[in-house]
């Protein structure tokens, strides 16, 4: 199964769209599952659902061979906690998919690194959902444990401050 | 924290989606303490439950003015009501919001700029750099240039 999912603030119908394309004409062969969020558009090929709560959404995360999204650092975040192959496009501005275009920045960011694969338009898709197929996201390593005693002991200076 | 210590009471305030999940994987950081949180959908309501009080105050951005005013209102009854030693916030919007009203209360502010923005600080960290406490990047290149920004590592 491949999981879609497109955040739950602002529609994405660029991407939805594209992906219920590549499903109808036999491009992705696996069952598609979608969250679309506020999306507009309806695909016709997948199902889908406008939301779901986060237990089920890690259900679906998890279930999944491939994941399909826009390039959201939560999901990003996730795809590489579950080590699961991600394909992202970015949301633009122009289309009204988000306030700026910081996503652009975030999926040249993680794809450099070999942490996902990212298309920066539709025409795009079709070669690298042939990739996603193949594709083996690098293991990310991550220091939250120290940023967290950073915190830790900023809370604990401000405690001997009060004292 | 050791018994006996004195607790604080902590406002952990971040947006449904990336927002909340890197403030999440931090969370050993407050334990100990009086902590309640503020997001912004009920989708991530059930998960937070467990950990203490939330407080769910709606979307809004840039695009949604109206809609601002709203959570602005909400985010200011919030403060009053619960009188945060600290906020500690990941963004977006809302989050700046209660950073602001909590430190006009005497308030401090811990401020982790959301990896999603690797080339500067976000607009929200922008916003609230000037008055944070504590404030942490997630990219080294980011922290060279503001001052007052330290990098530790990645969250996520």
């Amino acid at each position: 199964m491949i999981f879609l999912t497109v955040g739950t603030v602002f529609p994405f119908d660029r991407l939805v769209r594209a992906i219920d394309i590549a499903t109808g004409n036999g491009l992705i062969e696996e069952e598609v599952f979608a969250q679309i969020g506020t999306t507009s558009f309806q695909p016709t090929h997948l199902r889908y659902v406008d939301f779901l709560d986060k237990y089920t959404f890690d259900q679906y995360f998890k279930k999944s061979t491939f994941l399909i999204s826009h390039a959201g650092i939560g999901t990003i975040a996730t795809a590489l906690d579950f080590a699961k192959p991600l394909l992202v496009m970015p949301r633009m501005r122009c289309f009204n998919e988000h306030v700026n275009d910081h996503q652009i920045a975030t999926a040249r960011r993680f794809e450099k690194d070999g942490y996902l694969l990212a298309a920066y338009n539709v025409e795009e898709i079709p070669a690298k959902i042939e990739q996603l197929k193949s594709f083996v996201p690098r293991r990310r390593q991550t220091q939250a444990e120290e940023v967290a005693e950073r915190i830790s002991v900023f809370l604990n200076e401000l405690c001997e401050l009060r004292k | 924290m050791t018994k006996g210590r004195q607790k604080l009471r902590i406002c952990v305030a971040g947006s449904a989606g990336g927002h909340i999940n890197q403030l999440l994987r931090l969370s050993s950081g407050w334990r100990g303490h009086n902590t309640f949180f503020v997001t912004t959908k009920k989708v991530v309501q059930e998960k937070l439950q467990q950990y203490g009080k939330v407080y769910i105050v709606g979307e809004c951005n840039r695009q949604r003015p109206f809609m601002c005013i709203i959570v602005l209102l909400r985010c200011i009854r919030i403060i009053f009501k619960e009188h945060p030693d600290v906020v500690i916030s990941t963004g977006a919007a809302p989050g700046v919001m209660l950073c602001f009203i909590s430190k006009i209360l005497g308030g401090k502010i811990v401020w982790i700029d959301s990896i999603a923005n690797v080339e500067r600080l976000s607009l929200s960290g922008r916003l609230v750099r000037p008055f944070a406490d504590l404030f942490l990047t997630q990219w080294s290149t980011v922290a060279n240039e503001y001052s007052k920004v330290e990098f530790v590592g990645v969250v996520i």
